[in-house]
């Protein structure tokens, strides 16, 4: 942005007409058509408020329909924290340029200067008149029908009685969610729909062999039907209850061959020794094929002291509370599919391949699902219902993933291990600083030519074969997000190494790579402070030139400086700003640790800077949010599995936080005015991983390297 | 599979059902009555997304069988209210916008409502208490124990 200037953004670039973002066919209503979904980040919300803020319609009369692809604009996947850049951006646009054109229109038809118009809540009067235009008046002209938003407008131009920036407000979900009325795709209710559940295979390579004739019978006399292709296996019925009830008893009635196992190796074994492709990671974040340097040894010089160390992270689970679900019909030839994946368009393109039909054939509508934080089985089960759909036609099928579908058919976070290497000179200054990442894709979402990343695309066609990946390269895109310091180091070592054939299926899960790597830089930059005999803010502060960066760091000083450290607690932070181009954000964390070696969660401090404000409590609330979801990764989450089966099959298998740690979070948003939007769903969760592993160094004066920080793997590295 | 007759009272609406002697009551709640806003989480009795409130003591409604709640007054979510008149826990959700994504935010309510009406006063032991088992992913947790300390407040 610039002046009075605002940059219109990607989405407007592919969507540029106002009328595909706004529909004015009601009286003192607008309806804003976005291509982002709410996925608990309430950006539904946070559009409505932009919308009012620069159009001076109040929030209440501004709604959000939900994403269709009939009439939604294409703003690509709801992810990576762009909900707010991109479409926030859109719709700031889209209203500026609705006011502008309106006031040029008004100005016009009554031959008068902007100081003779009063402006309210949509509505111009010419001075002591009652004669007034409205918006929904001008929307009924051609003039309108043919807007078109430039890249660049003037977002001032018409500062008249603009609404004020109430933040105030009503989530526009949260009526229906405290009464119970709200509608997940999960509650989708036609004529004659049938229920349906899969029967899925003990593991990612078995094959279906047989069933017993007698159950088939069984439940054919229920009108239970039975759905098998390859090794693909659906029950379907029209009572839910029967479908829930035969599942386990028809699963245990079924023969299975497996083809190979998970794996023979614990994680980090074959992490450190599976085929690896390894690629330099450049300044800005690139990566590239090109000559891995060798990693320079300080050994011997008094000048120079050097440490080195190593981080895991195991597999981690997204773990929606509501699994994945999608309802679908195939009806004269065409389908109409509920969903709430992320990339909805993206599916759509990738349907049409993988159903043997023509785009056009194909309508999919946005339907809420649980909290979404990444690639999740929202996609699979799209396909999967509809897939069935085919063969069920003129009948919804509603298609729901059970819970140990959900914990063992996701696919994971990638576990990683990061190797550090840093040396400091005397002045306490790093002069060297290597981080090497190892880890699996964080990128199999489906595609066209990736039909094979639908799970059950795989197990339709009694495909097992392990597929390799190819590495990403882009500045900060999967495995190496964030590896790239944002801290001016003199001299970098950064290698990204894809590991091959490991044993999960893993894609994007919030943040991908960039968790793992905040937390083990931001717990080395501690371990070097320490060397260096620096505090830890002044250590960080000494080697950020950015401002903003800055203006975090010393934020969130401030804050913590105000509540006094008590006796038998300990604190740690953390900072980054997500991909070096994103938000910034830094963490205070003060937990103990119990004698029965629990950690107990007690104070959380949030700096966030996500540009201009567009509606405070929604940045708090995924700041938040995140910072309670990242605590939870670090301190009890890892998926297990043996050399045949995910074990982690339900929430007895795989802990999550709950409300008895959370800590008292305060939460502290820099809001810059004129500056663009930019997302906080991610953020935090690597600052969150480095404070509270630099807290439990401090509680412990040793740090604790493996993931999660449960008593077991305390221990085991304290007696080490 | 057989099938019995059962007499049921959710949320003050009382029907005569012909029920499998083994559906859970959560499928009679979301089908028979087609009230959606309990939600099925894990059917394990790990989540709370089924919470329902049973002769006054919140109940998990996945596994529990239908047939053994006839004789019992059942609160669902949605009883919890009426004509917008929203319940106290309710409405200081509301208030402060306790809720992310929402999937698991009927069960915390259902919770939270079972203790208050039991105990205005409830200490910080019985608040978490109540909301043992109750998983959020999201991260609602902090709004949620701000909506808890205005109701503190306005009781």
């Amino acid at each position: 942005m610039k002046n009075n200037f605002l940059e219109t953004g990607p989405s407007i670039k592919k969507h540029n007409k106002l009328t595909d973002w706004f529909l004015l066919d009601e009286d003192n209503k607008i309806k804003i058509n976005s291509g982002k979904i709410d996925i608990g980040q309430h950006i539904s919300s946070t559009l409505a408020l932009i919308c009012s803020k620069n159009t001076g319609v109040k929030y209440e009369q501004i709604e959000v329909n939900k994403l269709n692809t009939k009439f939604s604009p294409n703003e690509g996947k709801t992810a990576s924290s762009l909900s707010a850049s991109h479409s926030g951006t859109a719709i700031k646009a889209a209203s500026i340029e609705l006011k502008n054109q309106f006031f040029q229109y008004v100005l016009s038809k009554f031959d008068c200067k902007l100081d003779d118009i009063d402006f309210e809540n949509g509505v111009a009067k010419k001075n002591e008149s009652n004669e007034g235009i409205s918006y929904w008046d001008f929307a009924k002209t051609e003039i309108y029908k043919n807007i078109v938003i430039k890249d660049i407008i003037e977002f001032d131009k018409y500062s008249i009685n603009q609404n004020d920036n109430n933040q105030s407000i009503e989530l526009k979900t949260i009526h229906k969610i405290v009464t119970g009325e709200y509608i997940f795709v999960h509650d989708l209710c036609f004529d004659n729909m049938l229920h349906a559940r899969l029967i899925r295979p003990p593991n990612y390579y078995s094959r279906f062999i047989d069933i017993d004739k007698k159950i088939l019978d069984k439940i054919s006399k229920l009108d239970i039907s039975f759905f098998v292709q390859g090794s693909f296996i659906a029950i379907l019925s029209k009572d839910e209850f029967l479908v829930s009830k035969f599942l386990d008893i028809i699963k245990n009635s079924i023969k299975w061959k497996s083809t190979r196992n998970l794996s023979n190796k614990d994680t980090f074994t074959s992490i450190d020794q599976n085929e690896k492709d390894s690629l330099l990671v450049k300044d800005g974040g690139e990566a590239v094929f090109e000559r891995i340097p060798v990693l320079k040894n300080f050994d011997g010089n008094s000048n120079y002291r050097s440490k080195t160390i190593t981080f895991n992270r195991p597999y981690l689970m997204h773990g929606s509370i509501g699994p994945s679900a999608a309802c679908a019909i195939f009806e004269n030839n065409k389908y109409n599919i509920y969903t709430h994946s992320q990339g909805i368009y993206d599916l759509k393109s990738t349907l049409s391949k993988a159903l043997v039909t023509s785009e056009e054939n194909i309508n999919l509508k946005y339907s809420p699902g649980s909290g979404c934080y990444g690639h999740n089985g929202a996609d699979d089960v799209a396909f999967e219902a509809a897939f069935i759909a085919k063969s069920f036609p003129n009948k919804h099928i509603l298609l729901k993933w059970t819970r140990e579908d959900e914990h063992c058919w996701e696919p994971y976070g990638s576990a990683s291990i990061n190797k550090l290497t840093s040396t400091i000179d005397k002045k306490g200054e790093i002069i060297y600083w290597s981080h090497e990442v190892f880890s699996d894709t964080c990128m199999t979402r489906p595609s066209v030519s990736e039909l094979y990343n639908f799970v059950s695309y795989k197990l339709l066609n009694d495909d097992f074969i392990k597929r390799k990946s190819t590495p990403k390269t882009a500045p900060h895109m999967g495995i190496h997000r964030n590896l790239d310091p944002i801290y001016n180091f003199k001299e970098k070592r950064l290698v990204k190494n894809l590991v091959h054939d490991l044993p999960l299926r893993t894609s994007a899960l919030r943040t991908l790579g960039a968790f793992a790597n905040v937390t083990a830089l931001e717990s080395f930059l501690d371990e070097m402070a320490q060397l260096a005999n620096i505090d830890p803010f002044d250590f960080r502060l000494n080697h950020l030139d950015d401002k903003r960066g800055r203006d975090v760091l010393l934020d969130l000083r401030g804050q913590m400086s105000l509540d006094k450290e008590k006796q038998g607690c300990f604190r740690g932070i953390g900072f980054s700003r997500y991909k070096n181009l994103a938000a910034y954000c830094a963490v205070g964390i003060e937990l103990s640790v119990t004698d029965d070696v629990e950690i107990d969660l007690l104070k959380a401090w949030i700096s966030i800077d996500a540009g201009e404000v567009a509606y405070n409590d929604g940045i708090r609330f995924q700041a938040e949010g995140g910072l309670i979801q990242a605590s939870s990764w670090c301190l009890y989450e890892e998926v297990k599995y043996d050399t045949h089966e995910i074990i982690s099959k339900d929430w007895s298998n795989y802990k999550i936080i709950g409300f008895d740690n959370i800590p008292e979070i305060k939460t502290s948003v820099i809001n810059r005015v004129g500056y663009p939007y930019l997302g906080v769903g991610e953020v935090v969760a690597g600052p969150t991983g480095g404070a509270i592993s630099n807290a439990l160094c401090n509680a412990l004066g040793q740090r604790i390297k493996t993931m999660p920080y449960t008593k077991d793997n305390i221990m085991k590295e304290l007696l080490n | 599979m057989k099938k019995i007759k059962c007499k049921f009272n959710i949320n003050g609406n009382h029907k005569d059902l012909l029920i499998y002697e083994e559906k859970p009551l959560i499928y009679v709640i979301r089908d028979d009555y087609n009230l959606k806003g309990t939600k099925l989480g894990c059917g394990l009795e790990q989540c709370g997304s089924c919470a329902v409130i049973i002769d006054g003591e919140k109940k998990l409604s996945c596994n529990i069988l239908a047939k053994d709640c006839v004789s019992s007054k059942i609160t669902t979510i949605e009883g919890l209210s009426s004509n917008d008149n929203l319940n106290k826990v309710q409405d200081s959700f509301k208030k402060y916008n306790a809720a992310q994504c929402g999937y698991c935010t009927s069960g915390i309510i259902i919770s939270l409502s079972a203790l208050f009406n039991k105990n205005s006063k409830p200490s910080k032991k019985d608040i978490l208490k109540s909301l043992e088992g109750q998983l959020c992913r999201c991260g609602s947790h902090s709004a949620v124990f701000k909506a808890i300390e205005n109701l503190m407040k306005s009781n």
